[in-house]
């Protein structure tokens, strides 16, 4: 369970988010939205304990981030690239993972097959391709089996194959009662995977809701999303912070 | 228990980071070059000294470079590729990870601080064909290269940029330092030239452990500003 209340940040005087609040429930698929520069990377940032925020309260079961006891068998983040060295080996960046929360070797053989990246272990992540990086990010992610899964853009810099390939990993994990919150400014590959929907734009939550609501009279997921973040004109370029 | 891991994760990086061992090797490759152009400079007497120790550890001024960039690249290589993200996703007790990565690093950089300070001086010895008379400053140049590379990692924690931390803890050790050293009578209470009364006390006006003293004050004065700051930015 996410829990996101009243959360300020401000950086170098402006402010980036103002005062948003939402919830991401065990046993679906929450779907963060917005243009790029809406605030999305900012929030999640803040929920993962890498940014302090202004003010408000950004917590996952009850607690901040930061007092997790648990981390990784709590919260799986993924967050823009591989999360990695580029000198390491993958296997070596998942043994270290894994020495910081006492799980064993296996595991991280486990997580390697899980993603698909056995066969590319012992290679460094330099010479990885996009897409390997964002499945080696998901296997870091995956280590501690957390009961919430964070993705920031996760669809970015997937083949069409690695796109169907983490949708149905985001079902199964919310099938299993576990909680997935992920942002996206793909419309299209989303309507498909959500269940509850939050839009973000400029800063301020514009509409929350299941997908049936927040779609409402428009005709698409899509269409919903640019009434109210007011056109796509900032819908170009991509990546995200 | 969760202190240990930390400690288990951090050693885990350092000694999977090729760096890690190219510096080390580098660094003693280096050392040993300059041992015998030093060995040979005193056996032709251009040299102000032949004691095996002296000779054997002159080198040390500049094979330090070397333990200053093992600090600073145990802390930097965390803003490569956006690990800093999974190393505080996996460790969010921020101070305990960092203070994790200075011991971690520690233990790396002891042996190969011994083992750099030893081999200089065994060798000076087969050149000159001579014994050492003590040992005590070999202990000395391993504290000292040891404290040297600590204030690596706490300078490479503030800094975040490798070049930037390397470029600054080498002007100051090379330029400034020195520069300071031969005109401020305070200026044997900084970090190199107490650091270096430690095994090389003829010049200063600190004995060895008097200069060991100020060299930790420094140091640990130095890693409480990193952990602070680490605690408090944004990642």
């Amino acid at each position: 369970m996410v829990t996101i209340d009243g959360l300020v940040k401000r950086r170098g005087g402006r402010e980036i988010l103002s005062g948003i609040g939402f919830s991401a429930r065990p046993g679906r698929v929450t779907g963060f939205l917005g243009p790029n520069g809406a605030g999305k990377s900012s929030t999640l940032r803040v929920l993962l304990g890498l940014d302090r925020a202004t003010a408000g309260t950004a917590l996952i079961d009850g607690v901040p981030y930061a007092r997790l006891r648990d981390p990784l068998g709590t919260v799986g983040a993924v967050l823009d690239g591989s999360g990695a060295h580029r000198a390491r080996t993958g296997r070596a960046h998942l043994r270290w993972v894994a020495r910081s929360a006492g799980l064993p070797r296996a595991r991280v053989d486990e997580v390697l097959e899980l993603v698909g990246l056995t066969h590319a272990a012992a290679k460094r992540v330099g010479t990885y391709s996009l897409g390997m990086g964002r499945r080696l990010a998901m296997a870091t992610a995956l280590l501690g089996d957390p009961a919430v899964l964070i993705l920031d853009e996760p669809v970015n810099g997937l083949d069409p194959e690695g796109i169907r390939w983490i949708r149905t990993l985001l079902r199964e994990r919310a099938a299993t009662g576990r909680t997935v919150l992920l942002s996206s400014h793909l419309m299209g590959e989303l309507a498909e995977t959500v269940d509850d929907v939050v839009v973000i734009d400029a800063g301020r939550i514009v509409a929350d809701g299941t997908l049936g609501e927040v779609t409402g009279a428009h005709r698409t997921l899509e269409d919903a999303f640019f009434a109210l973040t007011g056109g796509g004109s900032r819908l170009t370029g991509g990546g995200a912070r | 228990m969760t202190a240990a891991r930390a400690l288990a994760a951090e050693l885990s990086k350092l000694l999977s980071l090729p760096a890690t061992w190219l510096t080390i090797a580098g660094t003693l490759a280096a050392n040993l070059l300059l041992a015998v152009a030093f060995a040979q400079a005193a056996l032709r007497g251009t040299a102000a000294t032949r004691d095996v120790v002296d000779v054997g550890l002159a080198s040390i001024g500049y094979a330090q470079a070397g333990f200053v960039v093992l600090g600073v690249l145990a802390a930097c290589s965390e803003y490569i590729g956006g690990q800093i993200r999974t190393t505080l996703a996996a460790m969010p007790h921020r101070a305990r990870q960092l203070a994790a990565k200075h011991l971690a690093t520690a233990i790396v950089a002891l042996p190969a601080a011994a083992l750099t300070a030893f081999c200089g001086v065994a060798l000076t010895a087969l050149v000159l064909g001579d014994t050492p008379a003590t040992f005590g400053p070999i202990l000395g140049v391993t504290g000292y290269l040891l404290l040297t590379t600590l204030i690596g990692v706490a300078a490479g924690a503030l800094a975040r940029r490798t070049l930037v931390a390397v470029a600054v803890l080498l002007g100051y050790f090379f330029v400034a330092g020195p520069l300071l050293r031969d005109n401020l009578d305070l200026a044997k209470y900084l970090p190199d030239t107490a650091g270096a009364a430690m095994w090389f006390p003829a010049g200063g006006a600190l004995t060895p452990a008097q200069g060991a003293l100020v060299l930790t004050a420094w140091t640990a004065a130095l890693i409480a500003v990193a952990l602070a700051g680490h605690h408090r930015r944004d990642a």
